[in-house]
């Protein structure tokens, strides 16, 4: 039987293999601005990537996102983008030094595992929000879902509005902010951080305990509030890890880098 | 590719530690003399209106030396000179910084073997960062042939 081939195999496993950037920014000094309406999310990726790598340009929006699925990932260098409307999942993921602001929505782990840079998301988020932060800031100025945070490694995460259930979960490090109420099993086995509620919690999860709130915890909050020029509720409570699952010092000594 | 590291100049321990000098058989003048560093602006070094990513850096002993944790490379980088009292975290920061800036960290120089995607070596460092990952081909045993259907 005749075999048909699809197409040229990428062993790194790329869609598009062969997708070149589209060159369709119209570049005005160090800024430049593109449609992404009718291009697929790898072809907007190069397109930022051509802009950013290669012509040095340090600003870029981007107009007619159409919620596409991961775009603005892997972008490994200091810029501003603006996404002007909203992402599909994984957006913004996997960066280290950009400054990007999406006033739109945001699906499923927006930034996850930034290592540095600033997201700002207008409206709501997904679930899963700064998945395996590494560092950096992650502001969602509505809603977010549930797992905020997961295996959170480092960086801020401030919330506008409610946070989902199972908020902080498995958090190892960094700070999670957030201005309203928070749902069930928020902390769940955290081993490190902080996470700071202004609201309302439904549960703790295992092993997460409140602590006290210091002047150096306010001056964290006043410090993020005024840079991102949001409205802090008059008062948070501070929640922190228990210790009665610590057993990495005595099991494994070099699993304690990991979260460094 | 960079010749900056000889990994002939290695020497692994297998030990629970690993620091950069014992990935890369080296040590950088920054680890001796304060004042190499003394110039760093943390905040023009990092995005945002503060020092982002850097809070979650403080000082840390390994082996009992004080040291920073490079995340880019996964092991500490010793520090050997005196720190003032309470700018211990500040120092810390600074001499991280230095490191990265000038393209020392093992982790990043990887980059200019394994990248497999075209990517600034340094671009959140260095302005005229090289792009790394350009060339990139897998290696190919012998006899080996694309799977039926691609």
């Amino acid at each position: 039987m005749e075999q048909v081939k699809t197409g040229r195999y990428d062993i790194r496993g790329l869609a598009e293999p062969d997708a070149t950037a589209p060159k369709t920014a119209i570049v005005t000094g160090d800024s430049a601005e593109f449609d992404a309406a009718e291009l697929s999310t790898r072809q907007v990726n190069l397109e930022l990537r051509r802009l950013l790598y290669d012509e040095g340009i340090h600003d870029v929006t981007v107009r007619n996102p159409g919620a596409k699925h991961s775009i603005a990932v892997g972008i490994l260098t200091r810029c501003k983008l603006l996404i002007d409307g909203s992402l599909g999942y994984f957006g913004c993921g996997l960066i280290d030094g950009p400054e990007i602001r999406v006033t739109g929505r945001v699906g499923w782990s927006v930034a996850e595992n930034m290592m540095s840079g600033v997201v700002v998301v207008d409206k709501n988020a997904g679930s899963l929000t700064g998945a395996a932060l590494r560092g950096g800031d992650l502001v969602v100025r509505g809603h977010v879902g549930a797992r905020t945070g997961i295996d959170q490694k480092g960086g801020t995460i401030i919330v506008g509005g409610n946070a989902g259930s199972m908020t902080g979960f498995m958090m190892q490090r960094g700070r999670q902010i957030i201005c309203g109420d928070v749902g069930a099993g928020m902390g769940d086995s955290m081993y490190d951080g902080a996470i700071y509620v202004a609201g309302k919690v439904k549960s703790l999860g295992v092993d997460c305990v409140e602590s006290e709130f210091t002047d150096a915890d306010q001056e964290l909050i006043d410090r993020k509030f005024a840079a991102y020029e949001l409205d802090a509720p008059s008062s948070f409570r501070k929640f922190v890890c228990g210790r009665k699952l610590w057993n990495y010092d005595s099991l494994e000594p070099n699993e304690r880098k990991l979260v460094l | 590719m960079s010749e900056q590291f000889d990994l002939k100049m290695r020497h692994l321990t297998g030990g629970v530690g690993i620091d950069t000098e014992e990935l890369t058989g080296k040590t950088f003048p920054y680890q001796f003399d304060r004042s190499l560093v003394d110039d760093i602006d943390l905040d023009a070094a990092t995005p945002g209106a503060d020092m982002n990513w850097l809070e979650d850096i403080t000082l840390m002993t390994e082996d009992g030396v004080t040291a920073v944790f490079d995340r880019y490379t996964n092991a500490f980088l010793k520090i050997y000179f005196d720190i003032p009292e309470g700018r211990e975290d500040e120092y810390a920061r600074k001499v991280l910084v230095k490191h990265l800036q000038e393209g020392n960290s093992y982790g990043i120089w990887l980059k200019h073997r394994h990248a497999k995607y075209p990517q600034p070596e340094l671009g959140s460092w260095k302005d005229d960062s090289p792009i790394v990952g350009d060339n990139w081909r897998p290696t190919e045993p012998e006899g080996w042939e694309p799977p039926v259907g691609h």
